[in-house]
């Protein structure tokens, strides 16, 4: 049966990449995007420049407005509330049922929140109705939509004081960003170094040190319990006798995948809604793509590219016709005006690896790879993006190199690859 | 890197660089001071040794392309790793959605002469 019809659910970077490949390769037929959101924007910019102000939500768009007609896309606003695989529909929050040949899940996640006491003793007043000011009547923030970057933004005033629960990706782009605005940020994680599994310890540390040197006060514990009250939230960190007030708590510690809709619908979800190597969920109508995913025997990224590249894998399948190749994943992170890229795996699974540092870990640009045997298996270089590309190369096209050669900063990376 | 020696005007193009200069699968930024155009240009060798230019800012974010990396046609973002096909300036990735200027560039005796605002 060839497909006349698919709708996508939900418009992050991975379901609009769906129906953008789907179109790039020639399908001809009805294809609907279902989002809760204004339009498709993109959320790395959520923590960096948009919550600085540098960005406004119209130049984070995925797509110019009028791509969404000239691409013969339905761009329908609306919150999917239940999935029926067998009969191929989804129903709206309105009542509104859409049905289609193939069903592609995107629905992305959601931030956690922190096993932390909370107490609201008193709510902060709401902001009068028509400024058009979302806030945390709480005090208490999260980060994943424009909406959050927006009531965040809207406390970090030069002087507040803000307190970041976790230190990963996020929490430490979020610290970097409110150092800009004026702002006096605790950051507190119990793991030191964090982020180490990602980019190595000797470079996770470097970078949590720039916490320090940038005015951000880095607390290795954990917060205990956290009090809304008319003054603030108050803080329980532990190991600290007097708790501390903040004006605003980020809650910055990992994110969930949105699988609701699957799992009611009885699709197999574990850690995200499970997926095949062709991204089709344990029904063969409905697929699914990026962070609201994880594909069998993989664990699951949470990253942008990721995210592009299972759209793609998607559309391909519905098609039916050949996967991109494969590649190692990747991600970006910026921080204090640094531009972080990582590929692959930092550490061996059994700890047989060898680390290479090409130039000096804390004087950008440099790079550091593991190496298992002759083969990368990952990189990460600050300010130095083609070092990481180059490595990226020799991952996927299982390259011998030497540690001698990729140490030595006057041998050219390329002609490594040429081998 | 070389400049604008025996700036000849458009009708012969600008001397940009010499061949040598540009490794293959690399790219240099030539000024808009001496391209005359509002943005930089990128002169961007090809891994098939074939030369290419393109307005040197990234169109999703302030990137220089002539730091990219090159290679099958397109240039990569330092950035993000939006691509540009290399002949068109056609987005080939995300996430760039806006397509960049390509202009044209000749060898001649192993000088790359650059035509800014000329298509290719
Ligand atoms: C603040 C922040 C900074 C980040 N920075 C980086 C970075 O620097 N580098 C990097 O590689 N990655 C970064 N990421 C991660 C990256 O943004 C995600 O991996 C990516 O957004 C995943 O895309 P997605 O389309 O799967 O999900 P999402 O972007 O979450 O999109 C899912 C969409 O589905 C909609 N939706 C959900 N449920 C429903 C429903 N039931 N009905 C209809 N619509 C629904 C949501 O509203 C949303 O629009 C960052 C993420 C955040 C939050």
């Amino acid at each position: 049966m060839t497909v006349s019809s698919v709708v996508v659910v939900g418009g992050g970077i991975a379901g609009v990449s769906t129906v953008a490949e789907l179109r790039k390769n020639g399908y001809a037929g009805e294809l609907t995007l279902l989002t809760i959101d204004p339009f498709p924007y993109d959320r790395p910019p959520l923590s960096k420049d948009y919550l600085l102000g540098a960005k406004d939500l119209e130049s984070i768009a995925l797509q110019a407005p009028e791509w969404y007609s000239e691409q013969r896309i339905d761009l329908v606003p609306g919150l999917v509330v239940a999935l029926d695989p067998a009969a191929g529909t989804v129903t709206l929050s309105d009542g509104l049922e859409l049905s289609a040949d193939r069903i592609v899940l995107a629905t992305g996640g959601h931030s956690l929140w922190p096993d932390v006491e909370r107490v609201v003793t008193e709510r902060l007043d709401r902001p009068p109705a028509g400024l058009g000011i979302p806030r945390s009547t709480t005090g208490i923030h999260t980060l994943r939509s424009a909406e959050d970057a927006d009531a965040l933004r809207h406390v970090l005033l030069p002087g507040a004081r803000l307190l970041v629960v976790g230190a990963g990706l996020i929490g430490a782009e979020v610290a970097s960003t409110a150092r800009k605005l004026g702002s006096e940020v605790v950051l507190v994680d119990p793991a030191d170094p964090p982020i180490a599994a990602a980019v190595g310890t000797q470079v996770a540390a470097w970078l949590h040190s720039l916490h320090a040197v940038h005015g951000v006060e880095a607390v290795t514990a954990t917060v205990e319990k956290l009090e809304s009250t008319r003054a603030g939230v108050v803080a329980h960190i532990a190991g600290e006798t007097e708790p501390r007030t903040f004006d605003a708590v980020l809650l910055a510690v990992g994110m969930a995948p949105d699988t609701a809709v699957a799992k009611a619908a009885g699709l197999e979800v574990d850690n995200g809604v499970v997926v095949d190597d062709h991204q089709v969920t344990t029904h063969p109508k409905v697929l699914a793509v990026g962070d609201c995913s994880r594909r069998r025997g993989h664990r699951r990224a949470e990253h942008w590219e990721a995210a592009v590249h299972d759209g793609q894998r998607a559309a391909r399948t519905i098609l039916g016709i050949d996967p991109p190749a494969e590649t190692v994943h990747w991600f970006w992170t910026d921080r204090y005006g640094l531009h972080v890229e990582v590929v692959g795996e930092m550490r061996s699974p059994d700890g047989d690896h060898q680390t290479v540092v090409r130039g000096v870990v804390g004087e950008p640009p440099f790079s550091v790879f593991t190496l298992r045997g002759e083969r990368v298996i990952g990189a990460v270089a600050v300010d130095d993006p083609n070092a990481v590309r180059a490595a990226r190369r020799m991952i996927d096209r299982g390259v011998d190199v030497r540690a001698s050669d990729l140490a030595d900063p006057a041998k050219n990376l390329r002609s490594l690859l040429r081998g | 890197m070389t400049g604008n020696s025996g700036n000849g005007g458009n009708s012969s193009g600008i001397r940009v660089a010499s061949l040598d200069d540009i490794p293959e699968g690399e790219g240099i930024a030539i000024s808009s001071k001496i391209t005359g155009t509002e943005d930089d240009i990128a002169i961007l060798r090809d891994d098939d040794g074939t030369c290419w230019a393109l307005n040197d800012t990234c169109t999703h974010e302030t990137a220089s392309l002539a730091e990219g990396w090159v290679e099958d046609g397109d240039v990569e973002c330092p950035l993000h790793s939006s691509r540009f096909n290399l002949k068109t300036g056609k987005v080939d990735g995300l996430p760039a959605t806006v397509d960049t200027v390509p202009h044209r560039v000749e060898v001649r005796d192993g000088e790359i002469y650059l035509f800014p605002g000329e298509r290719p």
